[in-house]
């Protein structure tokens, strides 16, 4: 294998024959000059400047998210998106003190001793 | 505004705790109290506590990684040791129901007729539907491998296809055995080999709903774009976990099913 200087693309590419090698470089000692830009025939786009393209399936949230979550409001994470948190937090406790009540009262009342037959 | 000075987490304080804890107090009277006065109110009260606090605390944990960016890499090396040392021991509540299935199954009593499967049992044969089943959960291994791959090759469209199998996958073994569970000619009340197998694959068939509803919350969080190529520690758990359960089915599949028969 030998190495040429392609005339197209400016590159190193390979020559066949030493001949092919040699004719098309020249015998004169030249500096290796940097290679022309490569030109695609469609300019290559950013993604986001595409209007068109289909998200698979819904798109990218997760940075607003960050945002909301991320706000130095003081609130604890299992409050931190406001109303929501809050009445399903309420319920959830809610649910837990009654319980825990309405369990005491149970087992208060089944330890009470049954008359027997 | 303070920093800290340090890459671990120092989680906010969280109610979730308190109120499992309750849930689980909740759960047991109310079994007591369903035995013996024949009331669900406080048991049903439990369960909707326990869904209650699991849906909030991961919620919040999810939050707390995704969206504020606490899992450094030692903090993730924490959930890791953690993830291990649970499915670790998961894996010695399974050794237990195996034991007690070759304890009675080793040495079968005058009682049972001196043989295994005791007299008067005509087991499952192990090539039908048991082996479907097999092949069922090895495919998803198959897939859930796939699936990781895409994610961390960040081949979104393929890890979405290959999770939703997997999921599939893990319903259809719960269909067959649920079928399986109907048709069998025997029942849980069947003597030792009753309890041995009805025990056994129930705890098992009940970690695969587990396992399929933590791959459920993988794939809606993928499709979220909550996991990156380098950071899906939440999949990797639910993989690992997905594993497990496959391994235990082939543990329960060639003592239970096969030698069993």
């Amino acid at each position: 294998m030998y190495y040429k200087v392609s005339g197209v693309t400016g590159k190193l590419t390979g020559a066949t024959s030493f001949f092919g090698a040699v004719m098309s470089a020249g015998l004169k000692a030249t500096v290796p000059s940097q290679a022309p830009a490569m030109i695609f025939a469609v300019p290559t786009k950013v993604v986001s400047e595409t209007g068109s393209v289909a998200h698979y399936m819904g798109i990218n949230k997760v940075p607003e998210l960050q945002k909301i979550f991320q706000k130095t409001d003081g609130a604890p994470v299992h409050l931190k998106r406001g109303v929501m948190d809050k009445m399903l937090y309420r319920t959830t406790m809610g649910l837990t003190i009654g319980g825990t009540l309405y369990c005491l009262m149970a087992l208060y009342i089944a330890a009470q001793p049954r008359k027997p037959q | 505004m303070a920093h800290q000075a340090h890459a671990y987490h120092m989680v906010d304080p969280s109610p979730w705790p308190l109120t499992g804890a309750i849930a689980a107090l909740l759960m047991t009277s109310g079994l007591a109290i369903w035995f013996h006065f024949h009331s669900t109110v406080l048991m049903t009260l439990g369960l909707i506590l326990l869904l209650l606090t699991m849906y909030q605390w991961w919620r919040d944990i999810i939050r707390e990684g995704t969206f504020q960016g606490h899992h450094t890499p030692p903090v993730q090396k924490g959930l890791r040791y953690g993830m291990i040392l649970f499915i670790t021991s998961e894996v010695f509540f399974f050794l237990g129901f195996f034991w007690a299935f070759y304890h009675s199954s080793l040495a079968p009593t005058p009682e049972l007729g001196g043989c295994w499967p005791p007299t008067g049992i005509t087991p499952l044969d192990p090539f039908e539907v048991p082996l479907l089943n097999t092949a069922v959960l090895l495919a998803s291994g198959v897939t859930v491998t796939w699936a990781h791959h895409s994610i961390m090759e960040g081949e979104r469209k393929q890890a979405i296809q290959s999770l939703t199998l997997t999921i599939l996958l893990g319903l259809y073994f719960t269909a067959l055995q649920a079928t399986e569970y109907y048709e069998a000619p025997f029942t849980i009340a069947d003597g030792v080999y009753g309890s041995t197998f009805f025990v056994a694959t129930g705890f098992h068939g009940l970690h695969v709903i587990i396992g399929s509803t933590f791959l459920a919350v993988c794939l809606l969080r993928q499709v979220q774009y909550h996991f990156t190529s380098e950071h899906h520690f939440g999949f990797e758990a639910a993989a690992w976990y997905w594993h497990f359960v496959d391994v235990v089915w082939l543990f329960l599949y060639v003592s239970i099913y096969w030698w069993g028969s």
